[in-house]
């Protein structure tokens, strides 16, 4: 649950974004910056998290009165080892310190739905148990502890926001869902599913995610909060969309199911207790602009062609300073 | 008529009820609260509570009622009810410090042998603890019974006046002597002093007797029962909403099922509400961490309340009429917790006009009242129609039997936008639909 300690009607706190490189990034900087406010947003060229030395760096560049975004981290499709979790691990140090040492006005660490697990409930909201599943889940959960720690002995407002699978235009990851359908549909005209696709799963557009943390940052909101839609579609719904939005017939190949069908619903309450004039992208207008995004005039094309490991983020730019 | 005079101490809606009623079976009452406002307020038949019947009731019964702020008039009552409602806090935590600071007035009032029956709500463990305290207090001739309170908001005077049974927690029964009186007789009226037992034998109904703790347990386990019987029709209800399924078409075949019963609680609504519940289930809860008993259900129970009261904002946000702050206009019909109270505790109207503090809302109740500073995005309007006007959203949010009679023909022209949102099926569907508008309930 998220408390509100501002004014939604004051001027948006500059932000520093630390994770320049990612997905979100791009999409947040773009819905501040037409919302007038100012940012640094700092990638891996600029600071390595992970390397010594990094908590001073960090702390030089921020300033009492902004708002940090924390959305930086190795992602899954970069590892699922130990040595990721360690990196990962190292970087909510470097962060928990450089906070302590500079005292920002606001925190917010991007984290992820994966902390939860489904098993014990057919309803998930943020009063959920976190119980990881798996080292990112468990990476997650550890960085949110580390962090919250520095913010509560440095008494900076802490904001978590966890989002369900994020997709949209620009996606980096490759992970099983709407991003690798609509690429995989491009390339090869083919969609692989699981079975039948029955998973069913809240997908949630970048955009509505940016708008959320967005909200959080003018509210000075603490507490926790699920970026979900309202809504968890099956990856076969998902599949079926994408192949009518493509113009060829796209072939859906079913693979052996291998793991057990599990669905991932949440209750969308405490979002809507919070910012109730939120509204989600319907998912049919995500894949579209996912998928309009994609077509070789988009410019994001090459993306449609890249290996996973090589994908870069739409923008080249790894540390933008906008007005 | 019946010439023992009863006492009766701590006039909130309990205090009232029971007073009003036992003058109904023909007992002559002396009813003390040390509010003077209050008890001449009550001599006028000014009720601080809205209950259907209770006019009627006082009318019919004064003669027999005395209202007094003057604790030494219950020096002449053999028998002396304490009736006060434990309050309760945002934590649904029980407040006994009011009942305590009364009994401190009424006790030293007691005659010789007169007998002392609390109905207020009583945490168990507290009347052998009372029971004891009194005996300190050199109280050893007046006897001390727990009579168990099951009235419903709304539906008081009736329950009051013909209980279905009577349930007593006493220290001086034994295993022996614990059991139903079905008929009405008075066997186990032996272990209750005469003019207690001839009071109960006035109500024409079966009394059940057991010792402190088992009454005041059993309090508790009726509403544990109401409880589980809502939160397991709430939750069948949203599982009908999504797959195409009618609540309303399943309860006739469960009411039939003498398993569950005619009267049973399978009315889907929007979380419990009005405290009693809410505080009983707080006290399970404590009673299982302290001695090590497994509550997990009762923690899902409170947790599916907290679901359900949602509801009605959760249509909103999906509907997406709260894009628009600035212009979005919400009409609600009902404010208090349930019908035909005056009550606002935990009420979901209430839940919701504060989430919704970022709107223009405008409200209408026949009774209940909301404090103005505390909702000062609410204009509260003096009728249904005045609270329809101009709305985008119409929300039915207490199923007062006004709104099932308003003339929707008239009325729901008078919206800007065409929704109407009635969680508990009052307004009638299938006009509305004809009407144009675009209608849901809970269940379907």
């Amino acid at each position: 649950m998220l408390q509100h300690h501002r004014s939604p009607h004051s001027p948006l706190p500059r932000t520093v974004i630390l994770g320049a490189g990612g997905f979100l990034s791009p999409v947040l900087q773009r819905n501040l910056q037409a919302h007038g406010a100012t940012m640094m947003a700092l990638g891996r060229s600029t600071i390595d998290l992970t390397k010594p030395g990094a908590s001073a760096e960090l702390a030089a560049h921020i300033q009492p009165d902004d708002a940090v975004v924390m959305a930086a981290g190795l992602t899954p499709d970069k590892g699922k080892d130990t040595a990721t979790l360690m990196a990962n691990l190292r970087m909510a140090e470097a962060v928990a310190l450089a906070l302590q040492h500079s005292r920002p006005a606001h925190f917010l660490y991007i984290s992820s739905d994966a902390v939860y697990d489904a098993r014990w409930s057919s309803l998930l909201n943020e009063e959920s148990a976190c119980e990881p599943s798996d080292l990112y889940a468990l990476m997650h959960v550890a960085r949110e502890k580390i962090l919250g720690q520095a913010c509560q002995q440095a008494r900076i407002p802490f904001a978590i926001v966890r989002p369900c699978a994020i997709y949209g235009p620009g996606d980096t990851h490759n992970s099983y869902g709407p991003n690798r359908f609509l690429r995989s549909a491009l390339n090869s005209r083919t969609i692989a599913l699981f079975g039948a696709g029955q998973e069913r799963r809240h997908h949630v557009f970048v955009d509505d995610v940016a708008e959320l943390v967005r909200q959080c940052i003018g509210h000075a909101s603490t507490g926790v909060i699920n970026a979900v839609t309202g809504h968890a579609a099956s990856f076969g719904e998902v599949a079926e969309m994408i192949a009518a939005l493509a113009a060829d017939n796209i072939m859906i190949d079913h693979l052996p199911q291998s793991a057990p069908v599990t669905h991932r619903h949440f209750d969308t309450r405490a979002l809507a207790l919070a910012f109730p004039s939120l509204q989600a992208t319907e998912l049919a207008d995500g894949l579209r602009q996912s998928y309009a995004a994609l077509q070789p005039a988009s410019g994001l094309a090459a993306l449609s062609s890249a290996s996973p490991a090589s994908q870069k983020p739409a923008t080249k730019k790894e540390e933008a300073v906008c007005p | 008529m019946n010439k023992q005079t009863i006492g009766f101490a701590g006039l909130s809606h309990l205090g009232i009820i029971y007073s009003a009623a036992s003058a109904a079976r023909g007992f002559s009452v002396v009813a003390f609260d040390p509010r003077t406002d209050l008890t001449a307020d009550l001599a006028h038949g000014r009720f601080p509570v809205a209950e259907p019947g209770l006019d009627d009731l006082y009318r019919e019964h004064s003669a027999r009622l005395t209202y007094t702020s003057d604790a030494s008039r219950l020096a002449h009552c053999q028998l002396v009810f304490v009736a006060l409602d434990v309050t309760t806090n945002d934590s649904n935590q029980s407040d006994l410090g009011p009942l305590e600071k009364l009994l401190a007035e009424v006790t030293p009032q007691l005659a010789h042998g007169a007998t002392l029956v609390i109905m207020s709500q009583l945490p168990p463990g507290y009347s052998r603890k009372l029971s004891a305290k009194l005996a300190d207090n050199k109280l050893r001739d007046n006897q001390l019974f727990y009579q168990v309170e099951t009235l419903v908001f709304g539906n008081a005077v009736d329950r009051a006046v013909h209980p279905e049974r009577i349930i007593i927690g006493s220290d001086k029964v034994g295993a022996d002597k614990v059991g139903s009186d079905k008929t009405g007789s008075d066997k186990p009226g032996e272990a209750l002093p005469a003019h207690y037992a001839a009071y109960l034998k006035a109500f024409e109904c079966p009394t059940v007797l057991m010792r402190y703790e088992s009454a005041e347990l059993c309090k508790i386990a009726i509403n544990c029962f109401l409880v589980s019987s809502i939160a397991t029709s709430n939750t069948l209800a949203e599982v009908c909403e999504r797959i195409g399924a009618d609540w309303r078409e399943i309860v006739p075949a469960l009411r039939l099922d003498q398993r569950i019963g005619t009267k049973a609680y399978l009315t889907p609504g929007l979380g419990i509400a009005g405290g009693n519940l809410e505080r009983d289930l707080v006290t399970v809860q404590r009673l299982a961490e302290e001695n090590g008993c497994d509550a997990s259900v009762v923690t899902a129970w409170q947790r599916n309340s907290m679901y359900r009261k949602d509801w009605v904002l959760g249509r909103l946000f999906a509907s997406g009429l709260l894009q628009n702050t600035e212009q979005t206009r919400i009409g609600v019909w009902g404010l208090a917790y349930k019908q035909d109270t005056h009550s606002t505790k935990n009420s979901p109207s209430l839940a919701l006009l504060r989430a919704l503090n970022a709107y223009s809302c405008q409200a209408y109740d026949p009774v209940a009242k909301i404090d103005a500073g505390q909702f000062p995005h609410v204009r509260v309007c003096d009728a249904a129609e005045e609270a329809a006007q101009d709305s985008d959203v119409l929300l039915v949010m207490t199923p007062w039997r006004e709104f099932a009679s308003a003339p929707l023909e008239r009325l729901l022209p008078r919206m800007r936008g065409r929704k109407v949102i009635d969680p508990y099926g009052v307004l009638a569907e299938a006009r509305c639909r004809q009407l144009g508008y675009q209608y849901e309930r809970l269940g379907a």
